[in-house]
């Protein structure tokens, strides 16, 4: 069965803002733009010294938290947060793909995917993103995970998707940095005329294809309608880029003062340093104000013995049994995350924009879909914010709030700060309190 | 919609005839103590068991995983008679399911058939498809069904981009411009007509299906466009091009109920790309569906070097073998020679390809997965395995060679190959657990159940820590929530502790002498890989219907349904009527119905 477009928006998770406060945000633009970035962390932490010790503003970093410690005043540590709606279904991947959707995906080995709901970044991407050249990006290091898990009767597919366009399109992700710089250097710098072949060729495709779609059965014409969806948002984008009325973007910093990214980096941490210059890179030329990124696939069982003290890898550090000394590798496993987002927030600090800087015109998220991953405990989810979002985050504390307070009012929270506000989110009761300034 | 009738359908013909009524007495005499009541064990109620649960129930039942132990066991001519009317009685409603229950998506080429075709359609050689997104894998587990090619945004652009670079390269390529058919305008072909004539032989090809002349118009237009704006003529016969390449028609699979739609595919199933002229003449003379000739075009295509492609996507997706190397990567730390050895990593991750090829080539029994007496080496393998080097003919050895294996060299079937025992461990070290999911999973079709969610963490030995694995696993399977499943899992993966987390061969495991034996929880004992073969191999049957399961989900780009597993059961019986052969099983499934008319 497919889904019409109908019940598609009745299942989204989100019903869309009223256009008032569309008009609202367009009477009184902020000056600077806010960005927003989401990082997503696999197989979850070791409970024992992820939270903070106190809350409000006086709080102290735990030890896996300590690599922020320049950052305190810029960061929020939110607390007591989960997904009810992904507490079962098995361990990883219900929780994981979900992790920006609140919602229950279906369970299936591929004939039924979906997530019902768009992600929090999509929402986004869907009201704010043609302000710039790319809507959104979606970053990960590890390829698609292949096969089935027909032990738990899921396709894998799922791990490796936290990006949800809509319920039933998950959005590929680049894991090349490389192809990133060439796809942001070329749409922050498009060449007028090769931009209007472009426009003119896809619009002749979609011509053509008019002669298809009266000998197609229903479901065929659906995913060729998908594909011509794109076609015709992508000429509609080259368009735009090629008139001077279209587009009232001004890139914000040149691509080309950074150097590309080498072409084929072999060792995972080199990787995820680079994919993390090209959300930099992409926030400071303001080519995208949208990007989500992976630092694995659910399950990830990525080798961590490059990290001092570690022995091995993720998804079996994870399972730690309450071993001693497991769960010390997978505490610092978990740090040496925190530590790379700590490298991109340090980045766009750096990064100085009018009187103020990138990061404190961004929110940068960064999340695990598990507590305790040996459990695959869904409660009380490991959440970090950082950045001021323009002033509209009141940064420097941690929070806690209600046991299994819905994840979703953090999203709908994060959206208003975005500029892209929501009437309800998923499951959401209300934003949070005390997030906002 | 469809769906759900057939669906409608199948349950409604389950209840009126219940044909497994005669499971009734095994199940009251050894489930009931368990499984009744408002509180069964595992949700499982025999009084009303869903028609999903059967094939479950079976395997546990199968794998002598229920009834467990310490409970009264049924005798094994009980149990086999049990599962045989289970088989039967499966078998009879798939076979009276509806043939085609899901409207499955129109398939759109993965990124493999994409290259695959752009090479073969432009005769050139470069990677086409590497910046396209990978796709994900659905139903049988592999990348190219239908229902998970899901559309993403940045798709058409990464498309546009593809089809730029390869018709530039193309169109300045002498080799290339001969299977375009390209033709140089002069004073008696006007560049338009030129172009025409260009598309004339090119269309039918790119969309794998005769075109009428009233289609090429958008695809002119794109000519006189870029002529319009002073291009050379190569210029815009690429521009041109581009927009075919865009076309839904060359990246979808279109399927219409005619041979060209049979061609593709045979074709995509074979070869992993377009048709051939050859197969394209059959197709074009209306022959192809006649058995004789399909026959032959199988073998043919079989036989075809590109045929590698196909049996190279299966073999290392259903293995799950493609891993090695990209993201699973034998610990350098503790494996230094292979990670200095790019020869050594290249032949240990095409051994079970390669082997399978030949097994095929050879029209050898699919049992030789199991266990062989023969397999696939090249002279760095043979070394690596400890083989004498007069095995591998010096002047050609780094090609693999089909070799007799020597006296206990331990390295028959899959199982006595480094890439599937080093798949199923950890980069570092072995898992029991891992490789004994394996065998159940990817070899006889039986996954195991998920753990519990939530499942409580083990607790920490009171006496100091269990020393060695064995100990550990033990330690797990005291929890009964766990022995479960693991008391039939571990035991698997004992037999090879033989091999370290490489596949090379161990006695011992630091100073340890390696325990490799392994008791099922029906008492089949074993120790060792040879005697852990001798039990899979009677279990053949149970291995070749998951092979045929999965291969048919290959070949036809989709997840199977519940019908199809009628087909899987004709072909794997046909291939027990013949010892085995390995190309029954492709022949079975190319001139299967479902195949022929999907």
């Amino acid at each position: 069965m497919r889904i019409s477009r109908r019940t598609l928006l009745k299942g989204a998770g989100a019903s869309l803002a009223l256009p008032w406060l569309e008009v609202m945000q367009a009477a009184a633009p902020p000056k600077l733009p806010v960005r927003l970035a989401f990082l997503y962390m696999p197989n979850g932490v070791n409970v024992n010294a992820w939270s903070p010790e106190g809350t409000g503003r006086d709080f102290k970093l735990s030890p896996t938290l300590e690599p922020l410690a320049n950052l305190k005043d810029r960061l929020i540590v939110p607390q007591g947060l989960w997904n009810a709606a992904a507490k079962d279904g098995d361990g990883h991947y219900v929780k994981e793909s979900a992790i920006l959707t609140s919602t229950r995906i279906s369970k299936t080995l591929g004939e039924d995917i979906n997530s019902h709901g768009i992600s929090m970044d999509q929402i986004a991407a869907q009201k704010a993103g043609a302000a710039t050249p790319i809507p959104s990006l979606e970053l990960g290091i590890a390829p698609e995970a292949t096969g089935v898990d027909n032990n738990v009767g899921y396709t894998r597919l799922y791990a490796s998707h936290i990006a949800w366009a809509s319920p039933t399109t998950p959005l590929a992700r680049e894991i090349n940095p490389r192809s990133v710089y060439e796809r942001l250097f070329h749409a922050a710098d498009p060449q007028t005329s090769a931009a209007r072949q472009d426009a003119l060729l896809l619009d002749r495709v979609l011509e053509d294809a008019k002669s298809l779609q009266s000998n197609l059965g229903q479901a065929d014409r659906h995913r060729i309608d998908e594909y011509l969806t794109t076609v015709r948002s992508l000429e509609e984008r080259t368009q735009r880029s090629t008139s001077k009325t279209g587009l009232k973007w001004k890139r914000r910093a040149p691509i080309a003062a950074t150097a590309p990214p080498e072409e084929d980096p072999k060792e995972y941490p080199d990787k995820v340093r680079l994919m993390l210059d090209m959300i930099a890179l992409a926030f400071r030329t303001d080519t995208t104000r949208i990007a989500t990124f992976m630092f694995g696939n659910a399950v990830s069982n990525v080798n961590f013995r490059f990290l001092e003290g570690v022995t091995g890898a993720h998804h079996d550090m994870s399972h730690h049994s309450n071993d001693a000394d497991k769960l010390r590798q997978y505490q610092l496993i978990n740090r040496w995350h925190v530590a790379q987002y700590a490298y991109l927030l340090n980045k766009l600090s750096e990064a100085k924009e009018a009187d103020t800087n990138v990061l404190d015109q961004s929110i940068i998220v960064f999340a695990s879909a598990l507590s305790d991953g040996n459990s695959h405990n869904p409660h009380k989810l490991p959440i970090v914010l950082a950045g001021k979002a323009g002033g509209r985050l009141n940064s420097g504390q941690a929070l806690d709030y209600t046991a299994d307070t819905p994840l979703a009012n953090l999203w709908l929270s994060v959206l208003s700060a975005f500029g892209t506000p929501v009437e309800s989110f998923a499951d959401s009761t209300g934003p949070l309190p005390n997030i906002l300034a | 919609m469809l769906k759900h009738l057939g669906w409608l359908i199948f349950a409604v013909s389950l209840q009126a005839a219940d044909s497994f009524d005669a499971t009734r007495p095994f199940l009251h005499q050894y489930c009931q103590p368990c499984h009744t009541g408002s509180q069964p064990a595992a949700h499982l109620n025999i009084d009303s068991i869903k028609p999903d649960v059967w094939p479950r129930l079976a395997a546990r039942v199968r794998n002598s995983e229920m009834p467990p132990r310490g409970t009264p066991a049924p005798p094994l001519n009980e149990r086999q008679a049990f599962l045989k009317t289970i088989d039967e009685a499966l078998h009879a409603e798939a076979c009276a399911a509806p043939a085609h229950p899901i409207a499955s998506p129109l398939r759109r080429l993965n990124r493999d058939e994409y290259t695959a075709t752009i090479r073969d359609l432009l005769d050139t050689h470069t990677n086409a498809g590497r910046d396209l997104p990978a796709d994900a894998a659905g139903g049988q587990g592999f990348d190219n069904a239908a229902e998970v090619l899901v559309i993403s945004p940045v798709l058409a652009e990464k498309y546009l981009a593809a089809a730029k670079e390869s018709l530039d390269f193309a169109v300045r390529n002498p080799q290339a411009r001969k299977r375009i058919g390209i033709v140089e305008p002069s004073a008696d072909l006007p560049p338009e007509d030129a172009a025409r004539k260009i598309l004339r032989a090119f269309l039918p090809r790119a969309f794998r299906h005769p075109v009428p002349d009233a289609e090429m118009d958008p695809f002119l237009a794109l000519f006189r466009d870029a002529q319009t704006r002073r291009q050379t003529f190569d210029a815009s016969v690429s521009y041109m091009l581009r927009g075919v390449l865009m076309s839904p028609k060359f990246l979808f699979m279109l399927e219409r109920p005619d041979d060209y739609a049979l061609a593709s595919r045979l074709s995509y199933f074979l070869l992993g790309s377009m048709p051939d002229d050859k197969l394209f003449e059959a197709a074009a003379q209306n022959k192809l569906h006649d058995p004789d000739t399909l026959r032959k075009e199988t073998a043919r295509l079989l036989a075809s070097p590109k045929s590698m492609d196909f049996i190279d996507r299966f073999v290392t997706q259903w293995l799950g073998t493609r891993e090695l190397g990209r993201e699973f990567i034998p610990d350098p730390t503790v494996f230094p020679q292979y990670a200095k050895n790019l020869e050594l990593q290249g032949d240990i991750r095409l051994q079970p390809t390669v082997f399978f090829q030949n097994m095929l080539a050879a029209n050898d029994p699919l049992t030789d997965l199991i266990d062989s007496r023969w397999t696939m080496v090249t002279q760095v393998l043979a070394r690596f395995y400890g083989f004498e080097g007069a095995l591998v003919p010096k002047d050609k050895g780094e090609q693999p060679h089909r070799v007799e294996l020597p006296p206990d060299s331990h390295r028959g079937g899959l199982l006595g190959m480094s890439a599937v025992l080093a798949v199923s461990s950890y980069p570092y070290r072995t898992s029991p657990v891992l490789r004994g999911k394996f065998v159940l999973d990817a070899l006889l079709g039986t996954p195991p159940l998920p753990p519990p969610p939530n499942v409580p963490a083990l607790e920490e030995h009171k006496e100091g820590h269990p020393k060695t694995m064995r100990e550990r696993l033990a330690q797990h399977r005291a929890d009964p929530v766990c022995a479960g499943c693991h008391s039939s899992i571990d035991p698997l993966g004992f037999a090879l502790e033989n091999y370290n987390a490489l596949g090379q061969w161990r006695t011992e495991d630091a100073g340890n002498p390696i325990d490799n034996t392994g008791e099922l929880p029906d008492g089949t004992r074993f120790s060792g890989p040879e005697e852990l073969k001798a039990v899979l191999m009677q279990r053949k049957d149970l291995f070749v219907r998951n092979l045929t399961a999965r291969m048919l989900g290959y070949a036809l780009g989709r997840g199977l349904t519940p019908s199809d597993f009628c087909t899987v059961d004709d072909i794997a019986r046909q291939l027990k009527d013949n010892g085995y052969k390995s190309q029954t099983l492709i022949e079975g499934l190319v001139m299967s119905s479902v195949f022929r008319n999907q």
